[in-house]
Order: structure tokens, then sequence, then C-alpha cells
């Protein structure tokens, strides 16, 4: 179905079509396509001033490899884009900068990976501090089934971030204004946090992630499940936020991408293929790939 | 179609001369139905074949069938179910017609009466009975066949009579498949009610004892009495046995017993349910959780004694060793007991309702930097409480209504306590004990098993609509 959706869209365009047959052929666990054309990341994987630092990490499900050598650094305060086709990846590669890969059983990881220098996968690491550290927002909104205020109120009262009640109070509002909730919902702060709009629990959910001062947020997708509205405010939102924290984000949208962010890693089949500059990867990729998906002739 | 000739020699054949069976009659429906339904279905068939401009798409022949079938089935049974209800009332009334009212006793004398006369019937039997009752054995006789012959034609003849109508009805306009719909509803409705019936019917029969109860006993009495010991005086001389009916004593003992079972289970059994669902791999659940729903298949006998012969011995010796007085049987054993029974009416339903909490939200804390039980404790109970509690509430109600452990270990004494290390005895048990045996169904001591049966089920009823307005308030919905 896809396969053949995408040969219509190649014929139509009438340009060289040996690679999607490639894909076609070999089916996508196939590193054929790959061997002729990859050797080594294109660009400038390493920043810096780097927040995290990644060298050849590499994740298993199973017998099955996800990921394979992917280096990249994530600069301090930037907003970074993880894109590419379905399955390449990108998602499982965010899901190892805050260990949530662990919750999977047969996930495995290798390489290093270093937030400010230390290995988080280091024996002595405690992954629930890191994740305090790094927090993350989901393709689909998650807000608990509790009011409004306890949701956002839920992780500082987990970390014991405040002292009383009146502390709490200005950090949820705090958090809430950050989001860009706090107009919409200051009359009904308990209220049911699902009884908001789709839009509404996502910036939620920023709020609540916001509200544990992390260094650094993972966003899965964030918009992915939102009418383009809510989009926009939620794409106003990361350029808001990324004053105060590096920003990861996974994203199937290309104007999303270039939208938000500074950097751009195009992920291709577990590989990442090119990182650059988002001005640069969307005007001149350097990779034959990163040009053939950002032109829309497959993915 | 049949040959009316043939089906009634069919009826004689089945019937002969004996005895009508009410399975022949029913057999005999169910043919007439599979005759209504294949000649319907040819009879569209046909009509589909002659049709010169085919519709594409046509009601299948076999709902046409269904139609007839269902028509030369279901009036005529409901017409058999109502007069199988009649017959009797209307056999007793027509001896009465035709004896002369002298021969016979009067009100409920008359049952009893009859009922010899209707259970003989072998020769030796018949010859047993008084010769005034072997005239009236002959009535009898007499009635019961004609009134046996005369339903089974009446619900034959309405079977025949609505089969050949529905035939003669049914055409390719018929709009079969939406009376098939229609019928299959209302057999649903039915099936539905039964469940529904039955429980109002109980809920009557009881009722009505304990006002027959209440009428020798006062309500007040009963409910506040603190005294319990049913033993009424059999001869107006008899000494000793001034009987009272306070049920307070066994209410005490039932919660006292339910609450120790309680307090064993719903612990553990949620955090066997956290562990099964959360923290278990998958091959340790795949034999876990079997194995906990095993202790729900032991029979309650077997509790009863493992609680009678070892839990009991070992608690009186442990508090005996404290320099606690400890009876032999005690209502700690009785419910420690109870509580493992109960366990996995706790832990399999939690087990399942969170089980069913979206992972979206374990990640979502586990996201912000919670640990699994901050994660469990904070999330996942509240977003399963509704299931949670019911699973109390069904632990809750097989321990109020729970007989054999208590009557093997917790003893029959009615104590007023609450020291959990005495003998007590709950309601259910009481009502076993007055039941038991021969009984004659009007001393206050036999009613009184309706009144304990009538305030256990209001008890249950009130604790199912706390737990209903618990759940409906507390509970945190997630899409």
């Amino acid at each position: 179905m896809v396969i053949s959706m995408m040969n219509e869209r190649v014929a139509e365009l009438n340009l060289g079509i040996d690679m999607t047959q490639e894909i076609k052929q070999n089916g996508p666990d196939d590193s054929g396509i790959l061997d002729v054309t990859y050797s080594e990341t294109v660009g400038e994987y390493q920043c810096k001033d780097a927040k995290f630092s990644t060298r050849d990490v590499n994740v298993y499900y199973a017998n099955n490899q996800a990921i394979f050598d992917v280096n990249l650094d994530v600069g301090r305060n930037e907003v970074i884009a993880l894109i590419g086709p379905s399955g390449c990846g990108k998602s499982t590669f965010l899901r190892c900068l805050n260990r949530m890969n662990d919750t999977i059983d047969i996930c495995r990881i290798d390489g290093q990976i270093h937030l400010d220098g230390q290995d988080i996968y280091a024996k002595k690491q405690d992954p629930v501090l890191l994740r305090a550290r790094v927090g993350m927002v989901f393709q689909k909104p998650n807000p608990f089934p509790k009011s409004i205020y306890d949701n956002v109120a839920y992780g500082p009262r987990i970390h014991g971030l405040t002292k009383n009640k009146a502390e709490l109070d200005d950090l949820v509002e705090d958090a809430l204004i950050k989001a860009g909730l706090f107009d919409e919902v200051k009359d009904r702060l308990h209220g049911p946090g699902t009884g908001l709009s789709g839009g509404q629990q996502q910036r939620l959910c920023i709020a609540r992630t916001i509200a544990v001062q992390p260094e650094v947020i993972l966003m899965d997708e964030p918009a992915s499940a939102l009418d383009p509205i809510a989009t926009a405010k939620i794409e106003e939102l990361i350029n808001e936020l990324k004053e105060n924290y590096t920003i990861v984000i996974v994203t199937h949208s290309m104007q999303q991408a270039a939208r938000v962010s500074q950097r751009t890693a195009y992920f291709h089949m577990g590989r990442l293929i090119e990182v650059g500059d988002t001005n640069q990867i969307f005007t001149n990729p350097r990779h034959e790939l990163t040009e053939k998906y950002i032109t829309g002739r497959f993915g | 179609m049949t040959e009316p000739r043939q089906l009634i020699d069919g009826v004689i054949l089945i019937y002969g001369t004996h005895e009508m069976s009410i399975s022949a009659l029913l057999l005999l429906l169910a043919i007439l139905a599979a005759f209504g339904f294949f000649i319907g279905r040819q009879k569209i068939h046909l009509q589909y074949k002659k049709q010169s401009n085919k519709a594409r798409i046509n009601t299948l022949p076999k709902y046409f069938g269904y139609v007839a079938g269902l028509a030369a089935l279901i009036p005529a049974l409901i017409l058999l179910l109502v007069l199988e209800v009649a017959e009797t009332p209307w056999i007793n009334h027509q001896i009465s017609q035709e004896i002369s009212s002298a021969q016979l006793p009067s009100g409920d004398d008359l049952d009893l009466f009859l009922n010899d006369i209707k259970n003989a019937s072998t020769e030796s039997q018949i010859a047993a009975l008084s010769d005034e009752k072997q005239i009236i054995h002959g009535h009898y006789q007499r009635i019961v066949k004609t009134t046996q012959w005369a339903k089974t034609a009446v619900v034959l003849a309405l079977s025949v009579l609505l089969g050949l109508w529905s035939l003669k009805k049914i055409n390719t306009a018929t709009r079969a498949r939406y009376l098939f719909e229609k019928t299959i509803e209302w057999l649903l409705l039915a099936a539905a009610s039964i469940a529904i019936m039955t429980t109002v019917g109980i809920v009557f029969s009881v009722f009505f004892e304990s006002m027959r109860f209440f009428g020798d006993i006062p309500v007040v009495d009963f409910m506040f009495g603190t005294e319990w010991s049913p033993q009424t005086a059999i001869r107006a001389d008899q000494v000793g046995s001034s009987a009272s009916f306070g049920a307070i004593p066994l209410f005490v003992g039932t919660m006292l017993i339910s609450f120790i079972a309680l307090l064993v289970s719903v612990p553990l059994g949620l955090m066997s349910a956290i562990y099964l669902s959360e923290y278990a791999n998958r091959s340790v659940r795949a034999v876990a959780k079997p194995v906990l729903e095993i202790l729900a298949g032991i029979p309650t006998v077997v509790y009863g004694f493992f609680a009678a012969l070892t839990v009991a011995p070992f608690i009186r010796d442990f508090g005996e060793s404290l320099g606690l007085s400890v009876a032999s049987e005690s209502a700690l054993a009785a419910g420690l007991v109870m509580g493992i029974m109960i366990i996995p009416f706790v832990s399999s339903l939690a087990d399942d309702v969170m089980s069913a909490v979206p992972q979206s939200l374990r990640e979502g804390s586990l996201g912000l930097g919670a640990t699994r039980s901050e994660t469990i404790i904070k999330v996942l109970i509240p977003a399963a409480l509704p299931g949670i509690v019911g699973g109390v509430l069904l632990a809750a109600s097989r321990a109020i209504g729970e007989t054999m452990i208590v009557v093997m270990a917790a003893g029959l004494a009615a104590n007023l306590t609450v020291n959990p290390l005495e003998a007590v005895t709950t309601v259910t048990v009481q009502i076993v004990t007055l039941l038991t045996g021969d009984q004659e169904f009007d001393s206050a001591k036999t009613l009184a098993a309706f009144a304990l049966g009538l305030m256990l089920f209001v008890t249950t009823l009130v604790l199912n609509m706390i737990a209903l307005y618990v759940v409906r308030k507390y509970r945190e919905q997630y899409e």
C-alpha cells in the first residue's frame, strides 16, 4: 500500500526510481540501500557546549537492532529536531535520553550517553532523578485523571520542591503561565484535567513537565494528535521555552522542524544520516537520502 | 404439509393412553416449528425464483423460515407456560366442584387432603387409601386426564393455526429480518428478566415469611435485642426455654468475622495484585495468577476444617503462651482463614482494573521522575479505584455470606462480644441451625431464619449502595 503510493508519487514527478525500487525489493530490514551511500553521519554531530553527548549508541529490542552507532550532541539551550520516516528509530533514540526504555524488558542499549559529562547509564545513576532533570512530553496528551492543579503539582509534590501550599500555588501558576494555559484554566484549576480539549491537555502536560524545572525537555511528536490551531500554539510555546530549556523534539512534520528547531538530525533505518543547521538541512541537504526525504519523495 | 390425521395419530402414539408428558409436547412443538421453518423458507425461495427483476440484495429465505417457525413455536410455548401454572388450581377447583363440600376439608387442609390422593399412583398406594379417598381418586384421575388432553389440544392447535397463518401471510415484501431481529430482542429481554424476577421472587418470599415472624416477635426486640436463644418451649409446662430473638449478637459476630477477613484479604489481595500487574515479569505472572485463583476454587468446607483443626488450636496455644485466654473456637481463626479464602476476589479484580489503566499514564508519571511505587499509589490506584472497591465489595459480601468456615471454626455460641479471641456465631450459621433437621414451619424459631435472611439482605444492599456512592464520588475518569 505505502510502496504503491510511493511509486505513484515517484512516477508523477517523473524522477529516478532506483531507490524506491530498492526498498520495494529488499524490504525495510535490508540495509543494502544504505551500503551504497552510507559510510558515516554527514555533517557536524559535535557541539562546543554539549548538554547531551551520545557516542556509538546501539539499541536492540530482543534480537532486532533498532539503532546503529549513533553519535550526536545536543547543544545547551538549543532546539534539535529529529526527523525521518516511520520506524527510523527517532523515538527510540529520544527515549534513550531519559532512560524511558528501561521500562521495556526486552530493550538493551550499548554505547555512551552523557548528560553534562555524566554517563546516564552508569550504575550509580538513578533513572528517577535523571527523569526529573530530563522531562518528557508524549505523542498523545496523557493528563492524569486528576484536577488541573493536581496534574501540575504532581512532580513538585513528588520531589518536594516547595515548602508550603503558597509556594506550590505559585509554582503551579508559574508553570501554567509558561505553558500558555493559565488564562484559559484559571477559573477551573480544580476541575478535571481530562475535561480540557486536546490542545489544552497537551499544554497541561507541558506545564506538568515544566513544573519539575527540568534542564532538558524531550518531546515525542507533541503535536501529532492535534489540529492546526492547537499545533501552532504548541510551536509558539516551544519557541518561548527554548530561552530556558534544551529541547529535543521528534516530529513527522518537516515544516514543524523547520519552524521550531535550530539543528535537525535526519534518521533513516536506525542510522543517523545527516545532521546540521536546520536551514542548511532544508535548503541544502548534503546527503542523497536527506534530500529525497525532505523533498517528499518518500517517508 | 402434514396431514392432520397423521398428526393426531402421532399425538396418540406419543401420549398413548398414559399420562401426557411435557417433553413429548415440547418435541411436537419443535417439530411443528421446524416444518414452519422449512416450508416458509421454501415458499420464499420459490417466490424469489419467479421474480423477473431481481433486486441485487434480498433478505435471505431463511429469515422468512424463522418467522414462520417462531410464529408456530413462541405463542404456543407461552400458552403452555400459562396453562401449566393454572393447571393445579383448576384441578383443585374442579374436584371441589364435583364433590360435595361436606366431604372435603377447607382452607389449607384441602391441599394436604388432595396431596394424599395425588401422590397415590401405584395400585397398592391406591388400595391403602380410605374408601372415601378412593372415590375421589377416581374423580381426580379423570379430571387430570381431561385437563391434560385439553391442554395439549389447545397448545397444538394454537401452534398449527399460527404456523399456517404466518405461512399464508409471508411473502417477499414481509420485513422478515426486522421481525426476526425484534424476536431476538424480546428473547434477550426475557433472559434478562428471569434473573431479575428470581431476585424479586426471593425478596418477596423472604419478606412475607419475615412478616409472619414479626407478627409474633416485635421488630424492635429482634433488631435491638442483645440476647439470642431461639429455643422455644414446645409444651406449655416446659422449663428453661423462654426464647429470645435479639439479632444484635449475630450481626456483631458477622461483622467481627467479616472485618477480620477483610483486614487480611484487602491488603494482601491488593498487594499481590500490584505485584502481579506492575512488577512481575510475564513468566511469573503466567504461573502466579492461576495459582492464586485456585484459592477461590477450594471448597469452603476444606477451609473450614483447616481453620478448625490447624489454625484455631495454633491461635489458642499461641495466645496461651502469651497468657491470654483464647476459646478453642475463635472469631480470629475463622476470620483469618476466611481472609485467605477471599484474597483472589480482591486480587483478581484489582489486577484486571490496574492492567486496564493505559500505559501512557504510567509513562507520564515515570517521565516526571516518579518511582514505580509513587506511580502506583498516586496514579494507578486512584484511576483503578472503582474496580478495586468493586473487588473489595465482592469480597465483603462473600465474607458476610460465608457459613461453613464459621460453623466449623468460630462455634455456635451467640456471644455479644468484639473480642476476636472468643467464640461467636454469625447470621448465616444461625439460619443453617434454625432450618436443618425436622422443623415446623409455623414456629417463631423457624420463621426467625427468614427474618435474619431479610436483615442480611438489607445489610448487603446498604453496603452496595454505600460502595456505589463512594465509587461515583471518588472515581478518576481516564479516557
